[in-house]
């Protein structure tokens, strides 16, 4: 039964989440050291302070059962606690204000890599061995071998710093104040063009040359030579036939690569100076922000979770072979 | 293939995205045609936010010498000059300092800024001290704590009296901001230092300062904006406004400076720096840094169970001293720094001109592997039969030497450190160690909770502030248990710690900064490796007037309060000559636009362009939905 189906495995998402909570709390208890300890190294604060702060943080009591409760409470009721270096902000509210640019740089990035990454791989696996196939995957291979900030700074090198089309940093022109929504979406657009053209070059490999062989696979099927026979257009025959059927290994891939758009984001981000979890990832790895850092892998260990949840919900629904 | 009339206009909407990304940069307009002159500065360092208390690195101190005044602040050679106050005496005792408020000043909200918003903050202080409460980070009530802050008055709106326990030098360079009173008397001590606390005062803006510029807008890990204060009291700099942005890319931030997006990058890696040196329109400057990097030898005295360092040579004076005499200073800043730093001598760096004290010829080290061998034969270390050295247990001496990883750029004089001391028969382990567990190792068994002290030398940096007191306090012997990571003791240092910071008069506590300089250089706690440079970039098309602070081995900003900002002008209207201004294409900029500088105003030329390339993404897109459509009609026909 497809609910069935579906809350079994919205089921079996909630108990990950919770571990993961767990682990996310062990894990970074478990690093040696102690936040308290970088106040020793200024001479003005007393030793009394010191010890104040420590009751402050809770990090005086003992780790377990104490502060594992007191965290696992806390994170179920949305309360991460408070970033280190931005002081006194709520790591949701850090979190939250980076989430948006982060959705809006991959989101625009995996739909233009998925068109053409998908439109590229299938016709190079329909050609096979025509010139778009032989270019499209070397070209493919390339691209899906380069490390996104490589890709990134070639980029800005040419682009912003060599050709000035496009602003080198940012999601907006530092400075600019916007009138109207209209003004603001026109100055975002060059801002995003070579962040979004950064990722979406870095997938299109990845797609494309997983969906060539998809469907240099599917092609060689029967149905496809019985298509043939009944005289169906070849047109037909990769549109109404081939396509749908080698779409199947893509759907997963690009589900689970959605989990990954934090992971991703970092050196994309960092490389484009774009406000993202990328990039604060990145600051609260050098300011050593743990609760900022413990959250970040929280909402990245979610979205993985959530992502392969939906490639499940999706797969059930392309092939129903899976919901039984 | 199922394919609903929402599905298709879904991806009509979506192909039409993309064709306005492809064509955005053609229909930008043009602006800040307001005409303000905006400061752009990009700065490495991140944000701590706008409480002052809570100020952790160079640019927290920046931001609140903007948005405050100090009761004295600093002028172009770091020598005092009036801010908040306009004059001090100090009565003969030397107890009782009293400072004359400059009459008439208002806060940026307009309502009158005098001795009782002072009072107000230094009482926060004496408050916070009597709950032995720190404030924020720690940092800036510090400075009254350790000046032995007492009590404080304001007899009249112009003149505030401030006591202390002992007489002190420490009270005038006290780097703390005036706030309003009537801002901030609204929330508890607790809701003003603590920022983990319920209703914490981030003091959002916009601020309300005396300071030439106050923050209007704030986006935490972004970026700062400044307008100017309409009631500054003293000369106002060209700029408007003032935006400080955080890059944490080293490698992007070179490139907006380059492509004027930024008027003046601070922080600039090595690498990237060498690359801007001769750039025209960029001017680099390379100053002092007001800290060190130092190698430090465990010297606690006692053994320590589980713990402790591997030999009881480090604790040794003498031992240290020969292996002072194996280290080749120089060439750390040519290999570790790409030369730009200079080595290292004494606790106190050469930025502090006033205070600094290089070692007298006949007793200044170099690098001498002979002399060094010799050194620790003499001191009792021999080599055994197979040439390694041996401590006073007879036991062959294996140093651990480790690093914090945020200084990654250590590792590289771990290399050359283990080769000159392996010559000298010493094995040196080095290895990298995480910052929080370096702090543990560190600790002592004096501190709370007690350490052990696991490490034999370990190497990091000090930074200091405009008097030398911060500098030196790390090394007396109170300290160890808190910010001493030596543990050495010497009575004789301890003594003049405490007279220098009781002596008003500078020539005689230059004495004494001078004896506890050539203490430390004989008894070798640490060695000084050398004084990074402050590596910093300014645009010269858009504003003029920069001015090092100090004039010698400063840097235009980032330095001791808002002086720099202060003395810009607007450069002229005649278009510079630099490459990337000359190639930057200018068609539909008004000339207010160079007040932006910004390279979307500078995109039409390139229109036709990207109007072809989105004509052939159209053409293209359209093509694909015909074939659909077609393709969708022989499915029914099927």
């Amino acid at each position: 039964m497809a609910t069935r189906f579906i809350l079994r495995r919205l089921g079996q998402a909630a108990v990950t989440i919770l571990l993961i909570v767990i682990v996310n709390f062990l894990l970074f208890r478990a690093m040696p050291g102690s936040p308290d300890r970088i106040l020793a190294r200024n001479p003005y604060v007393s030793p009394q302070a010191i010890q104040q702060t420590r009751e402050r943080w809770g990090i005086d009591r003992p780790l377990i059962p104490d502060q594992l409760v007191r965290y696992v409470g806390a994170t179920l009721q949305g309360d991460l606690g408070f970033s280190f270096a931005q002081r006194g902000r709520p790591v949701t509210d850090v979190i939250a204000s980076r989430l948006g640019p982060t959705l809006l740089l991959f989101g625009l990035g995996e739909l233009l890599a998925i068109w053409i990454g998908l439109a590229l791989g299938a016709y190079a696996g329909w050609r096979r061995g025509g010139p778009i196939d032989l270019i499209g995957n070397g070209i493919s291979l390339i691209l899906y071998s380069m490390p996104y900030f490589l890709l990134g700074m070639i980029l800005l090198l040419i682009f912003a710093s060599t050709l000035h089309w496009f602003p080198t940093f940012g999601m907006t022109t530092i400075g600019a104040r916007f009138d109207s929504p209209v003004a603001y979406v026109a100055d975002l657009l060059p801002h995003l063009t070579l962040p979004v053209a950064t990722v979406a070059l870095g997938l299109i490999g990845q797609y494309s040359i997983l969906m060539r062989s998809s469907i240099i696979e599917t092609l060689s099927d029967e149905y496809i030579t019985t298509a043939r026979a009944k005289g169906i257009t070849e047109d037909r025959i990769l549109r109404a036939h081939a396509l749908p059927n080698a779409l199947l290994p893509t759907v997963s891939l690009i589900a689970i690569n959605l989990g990954y758009v934090v992971a991703g984001a970092i050196t994309v981000e960092v490389v484009f100076n774009w406000p993202g979890l990328g990039t604060l990832t990145v600051e609260a790895l050098s300011a050593r922000d743990y609760p900022v850092l413990q959250g970040v892998f929280l909402v990245l260990s979610i979205s993985v979770v959530l992502a392969n949840l939906v490639a499940d919900m999706i797969y059930g629904r392309l092939d129903p072979r899976v919901r039984s | 293939m199922r394919s609903t009339i929402r599905a298709r206009s879904g991806r009509v909407l979506a192909i039409v995205g993309l064709i306005a990304v492809v064509l955005a940069p053609a229909m930008t307009t043009v602006r800040a045609a307001e005409g303000d002159l905006i400061l752009k500065v990009g700065t490495d360092q991140e944000f701590s936010g706008l409480n002052p208390w809570q100020s952790v690195y160079v640019v927290d101190y920046e931001i609140f010498t903007l948005n405050y005044d100090l009761l004295v602040g600093y002028d172009e050679n770091l020598g005092y000059t009036e801010s908040f106050a306009t004059s001090w005496t100090t009565s003969d005792d030397g107890l009782t300092t009293t400072f004359k408020i400059r009459p008439g000043m208002k806060w940026s909200d307009g309502e009158p800024a005098t001795a009782d918003d002072a009072a107000y903050t230094y009482q926060l202080v004496i408050d916070a001290m009597a709950g032995e409460l720190t404030m924020g980070s720690g940092y800036i009530d510090g400075y009254l704590s350790s000046a032995g802050l007492k009590s404080v008055t304001a007899t009249d709106p112009e003149t505030l009296v401030v006591e202390t326990a002992t007489p002190t030098a420490l009270l005038i360079p006290a780097y703390v901001p005036i706030l309003p009173k009537h801002i901030w008397e609204k929330y508890s001590l607790e809701q003003i230092a603590n920022a983990e606390a319920d209703g914490f005062f981030a003091n959002d803006p916009p601020v309300v300062g005396t300071g030439p510029y106050t923050a209007v807008e704030y986006e935490p890990g972004q970026f700062m904006r400044f307008a100017r204060n309409p009631n500054y009291w003293g000369k106002q700099g060209a700029a408007d406004e003032v935006i400080i942005t955080h890059f944490e890319n080293n490698d992007t931030m070179v490139q907006a400076l380059r492509n004027g997006e930024i008027d003046y990058a601070r922080g600039i890696g090595a690498d990237a720096f060498d690359s801007l040196v001769g750039e025209p329109g960029i001017t680099t400057v390379e100053g002092n840094a007001n800290g060190y990097s130092y190698l430090t030898f465990n010297g606690y005295p006692k053994a320590i169970e589980g713990g402790g360092a591997s030999t009881r040579a480090v604790a040794d004076p003498a031992f240290r001293d020969a292996l002072a005499w194996g280290l080749d200073l120089p060439q750390l800043v040519d290999r570790v720094l790409a030369g730009h730093g200079t080595p290292g001598t004494s606790l106190l760096p050469p930025f502090q001109a006033k205070w600094y004290v290089a070692p007298a010829a006949d007793v200044q080290r170099s690098f001498d592997l002979a002399k060094a061998d010799e050194k620790l034969t003499a001191a009792g270390y021999v080599k055994d039969g197979s040439g390694k050295r041996l401590d006073k247990d007879g036991k062959p001496i294996t140093l651990r030497m480790t690093w914090p990883a945020s200084e990654s750029e250590l590792a590289t004089a771990a290399q050359f450190i283990t080769e000159w001391w392996g010559d000298l028969g010493i094995t040196v382990t080095a290895g990298v160690t995480e910052d929080e567990t370096l702090l543990v190792d560190l600790t002592p068994p004096e501190a709370e909770p007690p350490g052990k002290a696991n490490f034999d030398t370990y190497m990091w940096g000090w930074v200091g502030d405009v008097d030398p007191n911060s500098l030196l306090q790390p090394f007396i012997t109170d300290e160890i248990g808190g910010s001493s990571d030596t543990f050495w003791s010497n009575a004789r240092f301890d003594e003049l710690f405490k007279l220098q910071g009781q002596t008003l008069d500078e020539t005689e506590r230059k004495g004494m900064l001078q004896e506890m300089q050539e203490i430390f250089y004989r008894e070798v706690p640490n060695v000084p490796l050398y004084y990074d440079a402050e590596l910093h970039a300014y645009r010269t098309d858009r504003f003029g007037g920069w001015q090092n602070q100090p004039l010698e081995g400063g840097t235009p900003l980032f330095q001791f309060g808002p002086l720099g900002y202060t003395l810009l002008t607007a450069a002229g209207e005649e278009p510079s000559a630099s490459p990337s201004e000359a190639t930057a294409p200018s068609a539909g900029a008004s000339p207010s636009a160079g007040a932006t500088g910004s390279p979307t105003g500078g995109t039409s030329s390139n229109t036709g362009l990207l109007l072809i390339l989105g004509a052939v993404v159209a053409v293209a897109v359209v093509g694909t939905l015909v074939a659909r459509r077609r393709g969708a009609k022989a499915t029914e026909e099927e």
